[in-house]
């Protein structure tokens, strides 16, 4: 969303914020400053000393912002309407709004509670003026949370001990079971996973929470995730790598326009005819052929073959199930 | 002087401001921009404006008695209320925001203004075992959100599922996070009735139109927020039966509590569903693969061969 992103606007949106919390908290330090929005303390210093050249029309010194540093202490005075912060973005009520409502969800969140109390308000400011719960209009729902699962998941976390789930994936129909070290619990496109290192594949893996038919915590301590674990790279629902087999198909303009909405498209181009070339990266080739079924009359020209012929043995399987005997 | 100071100067003059200001007399008084010629002033004063304006400062337009464009930040919708926020909610707060994947940044840029405030203990936060991802990078999300909370009715061009395209004027009942992806739930004024609208598929820009409104009392967004795709539809009444085997009962039992079952033949359980899309019911059940079997409306048996039929033909 547009926000001030520059350079310039970042520093400007910082000292909007240091100048209403100055004038708040009066005598606060630099040290503090510092931490609280988080910048070294010579960035800080340099912003309070660019703001005392600033003011009201006259620019006198009763116009002029007056910041007084005592030792360490601050006192920031003449600047009365720069005492509260500026309003919220919306991309930054959304951000905490949709993010938070999404987290308070969780089973056996500690801090649900609280979280709850505080979206109240945060809704409240968000639709300012009108007086009426315009939180409520804002409704994050996450889906396969089983909060058994989740709860088994989340305390084997904060415990730091390994958990063995029965696990059906799309990949295979019947039910493996595996012992992961949980390194994390991920919500997106909608869903909630399980990160982790999966014990009996030697890799790390995503877990769907709704796939698992059973979870149990055990008493074998997993380590906790690795230095570089970074929640962002899975957002995709997806981990992969330029090592991963690519599944390459053509599916109709019609299918282009979810598509991309729904599974991870590692690349794509147009064809003549309206179509699109797109890869997939899947080291899966059930999930490929089941992708494949999905598209039915929207999809041509599945490579490689042994995805195709697949998709055309569960196609075959499924379409007798449902084809009915006429006479 | 740097721009950074004259921007500054001319917030607080206009936030100060007891009259709005014309733009000759923000050249004449603000300091920064008095060796300007006029042209230069203006070209200036144009890109200041619009920095600010990028940045959520709410810089208005009126005219003054002379008819002449004057500008002022009015104070009620530049500052932040106080959320009187205790501790621990912000602390909760903090938790939620360490956890937002994707549009992080501006998460802990909300909750640095929602702060002043508030007196928190600098007690380290525990470290964030779980993160959500509630795609908010969606840029119509903030001027749709901006409609919603204003009463604002809105007009953008849409393209349905099946790939129609057409103008919609709406009046927004609320944002849903559904399965990934945002919906606008509200009412279509030129149908008269609630519709979903997937905001991906909504064709930028969406317009304010005249009008205002007010939210049904009764109107419930839960309600808009957990059905499924085969659920949403211009059309409704359908019921579908689907079955599945034994060895995926647990699926639905599990992930489908609110839903009637009944016992089928050797141990399977048969769900009953409200469904609007049968195109929606056959590609979910297919999602399942061998051991799910649609068994009511025939219609959505054909459906279900007919979608898989291409497969078959070939080779």
């Amino acid at each position: 969303m547009a926000e001030g992103t520059g350079r310039l606007g970042r520093r400007l949106n910082r000292i909007l914020l240091l100048l209403p919390y100055a004038i708040q908290h009066p005598g606060t330090t630099v040290q503090e400053l510092s931490k609280r929005f988080d910048i070294p303390e010579s960035e800080l210093i340099n912003d309070l000393n660019l703001v005392f050249l600033c003011g009201l029309p006259g620019y006198g010194p009763g116009d002029l912002i007056d910041v007084e540093f005592q030792d360490d202490r601050i006192h920031v005075r003449m600047a009365d309407y720069f005492s509260a912060p500026l309003r919220l973005t919306p991309a930054e009520g959304l951000a905490l709004y949709a993010g938070g409502q999404a987290i308070a969800e969780l089973p056996s969140m500690e801090q649900a509670d609280s979280l709850r109390r505080a979206l109240q308000k945060l809704g409240l400011a968000l639709g300012a003026g009108s007086g009426s719960e315009d939180g409520a209009a804002i409704k994050v729902s996450l889906e396969g949370g089983v909060v058994r699962h989740m709860q088994v998941l989340q305390q084997a976390l904060a415990q730091g001990r390994r958990v063995v789930i029965e696990y059906v994936s799309s990949a295979a129909p019947e039910p493996t079971t595996r012992t992961v070290e949980p390194w994390g619990l991920v919500a997106t496109k909608g869903r909630w996973y399980l990160v982790g290192m999966d014990l009996l594949r030697n890799d790390e893996r995503m877990f769907r929470v709704d796939r698992m038919k059973a979870s149990r915590i055990t008493a074998e301590p997993a380590p906790p995730a690795p230095a570089d674990f970074d929640p962002e790279r899975y957002r995709g629902a997806f981990i992969g790598g330029d090592e991963l087999p690519v599944v390459t198909l053509e599916i109709s303009p019609e299918a282009a326009r979810w598509f991309d909405d729904y599974y991870p498209v590692g690349a794509s181009k147009e064809l003549s005819d309206g179509w699109r070339e797109i890869r997939l990266a899947s080291s899966r080739e059930r999930w490929a052929a089941m992708v494949v079924l999905k598209l039915g009359p929207q999809v041509r020209n599945v490579r490689p073959g042994s995805v195709w012929s697949l998709a055309r043995t569960l196609a075959m399987s499924i379409a007798a199930r449902h084809t009915d005997v006429t006479g | 002087m740097r721009r950074i100071e004259r921007l500054i100067n001319l917030i607080a003059a206009l936030l100060d401001g007891r009259r709005p200001l014309t733009a000759a007399e923000i050249r004449e008084r603000i300091a920064g921009y008095e060796s300007d010629s006029i042209d230069a002033f203006r070209r200036t004063f144009e890109r200041d404006k619009a920095e600010l304006r990028d940045m959520g400062i709410p810089i208005e337009t009126v005219k003054d008695d002379n008819d002449t464009d004057a500008y002022i930040i009015p104070p009620n919708k530049y500052y932040m209320p106080d959320l009187d926020l205790q501790p621990d909610e912000v602390a909760a707060l903090k938790l939620a925001s360490d956890a937002i994947l994707g549009v992080g940044e501006q998460a802990g840029s909300g909750l640095q203004k929602l702060s002043v405030y508030a007196s928190t203990d600098d007690s380290s936060a525990p470290r964030v075992l779980w993160n959500a991802d509630v795609a908010a990078e969606q840029p119509l999300l903030g001027p749709l959100l901006t409609a919603l909370l204003g009463r604002h009715r809105v007009a953008f061009d849409y393209e349905t599922a099946d790939g129609v395209p057409s103008s919609r004027r709406v009046e927004p009942y609320g944002l849903v996070h559904r399965r990934g992806n945002w919906y606008l739930v509200g009412l279509d004024m030129d149908r008269e009735a609630p519709r979903s609208f997937r905001v991906s598929r909504i064709a930028g820009p969406v317009i304010e139109i005249a009008g205002s409104y007010e939210i049904p009392s009764d109107f419930d967004v839960d309600a808009h927020a957990n059905v499924e795709a085969w659920e949403v539809g211009e059309s409704d009444g359908d019921v579908a039966t689907v079955r599945f085997d034994a060895a995926l009962r647990w699926w639905p039992e599990q992930n489908m509590p609110g839903a009637s079952m009944s016992e089928g033949p050797d141990g399977s359980v048969e769900v009953e569903m409200p469904i609007a899309r049968v195109d929606a019911l056959v590609t979910w059940a297919i999602g399942f693969g061998e051991e799910v079997e649609i068994l009511a409306p025939r219609e959505a048996r054909r459906a279900l061969v007919e979608h898989l039929t291409p497969l078959l033909a070939d080779g």
